[in-house]
């Protein structure tokens, strides 16, 4: 049966038809401004359609009409990434996998659960911790991101310092190829299965090598007994040795998370405040977690190693409400800028851990010399740094201003021998910086990766790696990111 | 006349051209949308997103649009209006974001210039004009439409009207309502038409003003006087304004701004000499408390609008801060509590209800999962949008425990779509306000008492 339809185009009617139904799929220019971008607000692109596929045999099927017809296409979770993954910079028919959101299949006895890519991921958390069991990556984003964007990005999270980042926790991934073929790899989760690492690869490679549409993931056993210190720093180098100090003495704590003085401003005027002195330069988030015995120990220890980096402050949760409030805190962090900027840039280098303070002093030279303030909030135990450019893209010149700010702090991250993401990927925004860490022979040889699985270049083109001479194209658009993206919206309407 | 410097402007008006495809006064802040960031943190929080997963039914889809038709990017028209008036104005996602961006009062503004630009067609428009515009400001025309019903209920009709399924040619959503519609008894407006103020009993305390409600007077009346109840019986005396009107809550959710300015004033004057405006409707307290933002562009009104916002009190709030008395006689029954998006997600109040709710001896409470998930009735939402309620009461009726007799809630238009869906789904429990089961107690204490004192003579 022919569907309703307020459009004559011959593709979206098919797709439609794929779909099974006019509620699976946008295409008028008012419900695609909506997924002009993710969480990466600089750049924006409209969609030529965005389709709602609610099984891996629709995903299949979207794809290989897509495939034949040249129709350039990515997938979307919840669009929360933060350099700019899911934005169709080449007006792609956006895949968004919201809707496959079911929770498969819990195997407490074997620790695995198998969920579908829209799942989100702090539900699976919620869906277990009754029985004791939880998923440890745990991405600040995690109330509304989904584990298919997390595999994507291979996301991280404040609770990765001990226990490992997203790839660490993926057992298994049901994918559907560039060309619509689906294929399992690694489907009995067994671990280091023989031959190529494939789930290592798939696992981080930012939605270009195919579309994951089913996940098997190691679930942990909740620990023992956990405890949590809150520690407030006069000076920010004091508070940096101090995170060295807590790994050199042989703690290795389940979060250790660093918020400056302007973050701290951020999110005391959010809305979930603690009451944090408005006066202080640094702030730590400790955790420690694991069997019952050892905590009381390490806490003394942390505490001793806070008192002797002159800490002002130091404080353990006496509660889980009072330790909930610390984390939502923290966890809100990037979104709380808002109150304090109508827009933030958020940068996310990682440095060895020792250069902290040098790279602490760079990053508030590059803000003198910008004129724009910029906030930290990090996963200081591991050294992935979360510099938050603040500007108002109302005002003209702020937004390239910012991105200048971006990329000197990744450079200032990379001349210490560290690198230009941590967690949240390439994306289209740190393309041009990959050159800080790779040479053009090294972007060749990983294109080519992506060409065996992707040789159309249909998915998720653009992305990752900049292409000879492109880059630089590509920065100058976006420079002029703004005003461009208004002309082409009015060239629209 | 001297002319200050900023007065002269530097270029002649006509050369500042605005984008803006916001034709009317009174248009989204812009200080609103600038607050958000586009994280995301309010897309899990978001009831139409969840069931749709589309962005623009989120807060962030929306408020990029509300944005959009600002910055020129889009017009006011009906592709527009959806994702706007399809939104439930519940403000979980002003719980759920992290830089406070004020969603709902964006929406409202929103549907406020859609209201201009296209004057409500069709049968939605028809029921909004009469409940709006011809209904709910009027109080006679309240009492009268309730005596309606009551006629209605009391008469026959009602029986004649189900055995001869009339009913089935109404549309479906009206016909739930029709079959849990409350027993229509006497608006306290008029039983306490003669009364300056209602005694204190007891030590005096005070006294606070009641805001009866429209629609509560009338389909709720018990509730109203269950309040006054529990007031007078903790010490406060009760006035009841007779020159206040509806609150306009329902006036401002579908765009119609300026009828609420017009009820907003008239409740700011018929307040003027009171020093705590008390509410029992968690949608009409909000509504009390937003009232300066109506008046963004009157600097006088605005004033006065914010001396009284800051007088309104929910009564369950205000009850649990003054000190109330514990019942003593028990209440055996198992209960579990719905956070009422206005009390929790507008307001805050969260924990005072409970706190309320578990000093009744005999009462247990069982926890709901997602209790501040909406429920679907947002105002007049269910007759309005009738798909989206359904399914968002569905969500609501799965996270009702089954082993409950008791719903209890701080807002009358969440207890009739909660009784809706208790019709609906076979469902066994009871709906009742907070107000009502402390009230109930004190009445037990009252009995026994009574007869205590009557076996001692
Ligand atoms: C406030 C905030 C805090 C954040 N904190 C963290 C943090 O602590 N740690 C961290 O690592 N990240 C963080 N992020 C970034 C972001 O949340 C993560 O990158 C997350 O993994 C993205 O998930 P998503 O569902 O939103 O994916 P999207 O943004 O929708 O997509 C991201 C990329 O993944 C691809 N993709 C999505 N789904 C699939 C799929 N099923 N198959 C293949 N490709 C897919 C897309 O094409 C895109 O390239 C944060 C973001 C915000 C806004
Ligand atoms: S008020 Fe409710 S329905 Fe409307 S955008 Fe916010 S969460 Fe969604
Ligand atoms: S409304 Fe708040 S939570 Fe939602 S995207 Fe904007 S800033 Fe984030």
């Amino acid at each position: 049966m022919p569907l309703k339809l307020k459009t004559k185009d011959k593709h979206i009617k098919k797709l439609a038809e794929i779909v099974n139904g006019p509620k699976s799929i946008l295409y008028l220019k008012e419900d695609l401004l909506a997924y002009d971008c993710d969480g990466f607000t600089i750049h924006r692109h409209m969609p030529k359609a965005v389709v709602f596929p609610k099984n891996t045999e629709e995903v299949a099927a979207i794809v290989k009409y897509c495939a034949s017809h040249n129709l350039p296409f990515l997938a979307r979770g919840a669009g929360t990434g933060l350099s700019g993954g899911a934005i169709p910079i080449n007006e792609e028919v956006i895949i968004s996998l919201v809707r496959m959101k079911r929770l498969v299949h819990v195997d407490l006895e074997n620790r695995r659960a198998v969920v579908e890519p829209g799942f989100v991921n702090l539900k699976l958390t919620n869906s277990i911790s009754e029985k004791g069991y939880y998923y440890a990556p745990d991405p600040s984003s995690q109330y509304c991101c989904t584990i298919g964007g997390n595999v994507a990005e291979n996301a991280g999270g404040a609770h990765c310092l001990k226990y490992g980042v997203t790839t660490n926790h993926i057992l298994g991934l049901e994918v559907v190829l560039p060309n619509g073929e689906i294929i399992e790899i690694s489907s009995d989760g067994i671990p280091d299965a023989p031959g190529y690492d494939l789930l290592g690869l798939l696992t981080g490679s930012e939605g270009t090598l195919g579309i994951v549409t089913k996940i098997t993931v190691r679930i942990l056993k909740n620990p023992e007994a956990k405890q949590t210190v809150l520690a407030y720093f006069d000076k920010v180098s004091d508070g940096s040795y101090a995170v060295s100090d807590i790994i050199s003495a042989g703690i290795v704590p389940a979060a250790l998370e660093m918020m400056d003085k302007i973050a701290i401003e951020g999110v005391e005027a959010a809305s979930f405040p603690v009451g944090h002195p408005k006066d202080i330069a640094a702030l730590l988030l400790i955790e420690v977690d694991g069997i019952e015995a050892g905590i009381d120990e390490q806490i003394k220890e942390i505490l001793e190693v806070c008192k002797k980096r002159n800490v002002r402050e130091v404080k353990v949760a006496q509660n889980e409400q009072e330790r909930a409030r610390w984390w939502a805190n923290r966890k809100t962090g990037f979104g709380a800028m808002g109150a304090i900027s109508p827009d933030y840039l958020v940068q996310d280098g990682v440095i060895p851990r020792s250069k902290l303070p040098e790279v602490l002093e760079r990053i508030n030279q590059v803000s003198e010399e910008v004129g724009l303030r910029i906030a930290n909030i990090f996963h200081a135990g591991d050294g992935n740094l979360h510099p938050l450019v603040l500007f108002d893209s109302r005002k003209p010149g702020e937004t390239e201003k910012a991105l200048k700010a971006g990329t000197a702090c990744l450079k200032a991250c990379a001349d210490v021998g560290g690198s230009i993401t941590g967690e949240h990927g390439v994306g289209i925004e740190k393309m041009e910086e990959m050159r800080f860490v790779f040479n053009e022979e090294e972007i060749q040889a990983q294109t080519a990766i992506r060409e065996v699985f992707n040789p159309k270049n249909l998915l998720n083109a653009g992305k990752i790696f900049p292409s000879p001479g492109r880059c630089v194209e590509i920065k100058k658009e976006m420079k002029a990111t703004s005003v461009k993206s208004e002309e082409k919206l009015l060239e629209f309407s | 006349m001297v002319l200050k410097e900023n007065d002269v402007k530097n270029e002649p008006a006509c050369t500042t051209t605005s984008l803006s495809n916001y034709l009317w006064s009174d248009a989204p802040d812009e200080n609103k949308w600038a607050d958000c960031v586009h994280c995301g943190m309010c897309l899990e929080a978001c009831p139409t997103y969840e069931l749709t997963g589309q962005e623009q039914h989120s807060p962030r889809g929306r408020v990029h649009l509300i944005q959009s038709v600002a910055e020129g990017k889009l017009e006011v028209n009906e592709q527009f209006m959806d994702p706007v008036n399809q939104c439930l104005d519940c403000r979980a996602c002003t719980t759920a974001c992290p830089a406070d961006v004020d969603v709902g009062g964006l929406i409202e503004e929103a549907r406020g210039q859609i209201r201009q630009a296209m004057p409500l067609k069709g049968w939605k428009g028809m029921v909004s004009k009469l409940f709006l515009e011809e209904l709910f400001p009027y109080p006679n025309r309240m009492n009268s439409f309730g005596g309606l019903l009551k006629f209605y209920q009391k008469s026959g009709v009602q029986n004649l009207v189900r055995k001869t399924r009339l009913i089935n040619i109404m549309p479906s959503h009206l016909v739930e309502m029709e079959a849990v519609m409350p027993e229509i008894k006497v608006p306290v407006r008029k039983l306490f038409k003669n009364e300056e103020v209602i005694k204190a009993k007891g030590t005096e305390k005070g006294t606070v003003s009641f805001l009866t409600g429209c629609i509560m007077d009338v389909m709720f009346s018990d509730i109203n006087e269950s309040t006054i109840n529990v007031l007078t019986h903790n010490g406060h005396n009760v006035s009841i304004p007779k020159k206040q009107t509806c609150c306009g809550a329902l006036h401002v959710h579908a765009g119609d701004r300026e009828t609420g300015r017009k009820l907003a004033k008239q409740n700011i004057e018929a307040f003027k000499d009171a020093d705590k405006v008390i509410v029992n409707a968690a949608g009409c307290g909000c509504m009390l408390k937003d009232y300066p933002e109506l008046f963004r562009e009157d600097a006088e009104w605005k004033e006065k609008a914010e001396v009284f916002a800051a007088k309104v009190e929910d009564v369950s709030k205000y009850v649990h801060d003054n000190g109330y008395e514990k019942p003593k006689s028990e209440i055996k029954t198992r209960l579990t509590y719905h956070d009422a998006c206005h009390l929790a997600h507008g307001q805050g109040i969260r924990e005072e209800p409970r706190k309320i709710l578990l000093d009744i001896p005999g009462v247990e409470m069982v926890h709901m999962p997602n209790s501040d998930r909406c429920c679907g009735s947002a105002g007049i939402y269910n007759i309005t949008n009738p798909e989206m309620a359904g399914a968002v009461l569905e969500r609501k009726m799965e996270n009702v425990p089954d082993d409950v007799d008791m719903i209890s809630m701080g807002n009358p238009g969440c207890m009739l779509q909660m009784a809706i869906g208790v019709e609906k789904y076979g469902r066994s429990q009871q709906v009742v306000h907070t107000i009502q089961l402390l009230d109930w107690a004190y009445k037990k204490d009252a009995e026994k008492e009574k007869s205590n004192k009557g076996g001692e003579k």
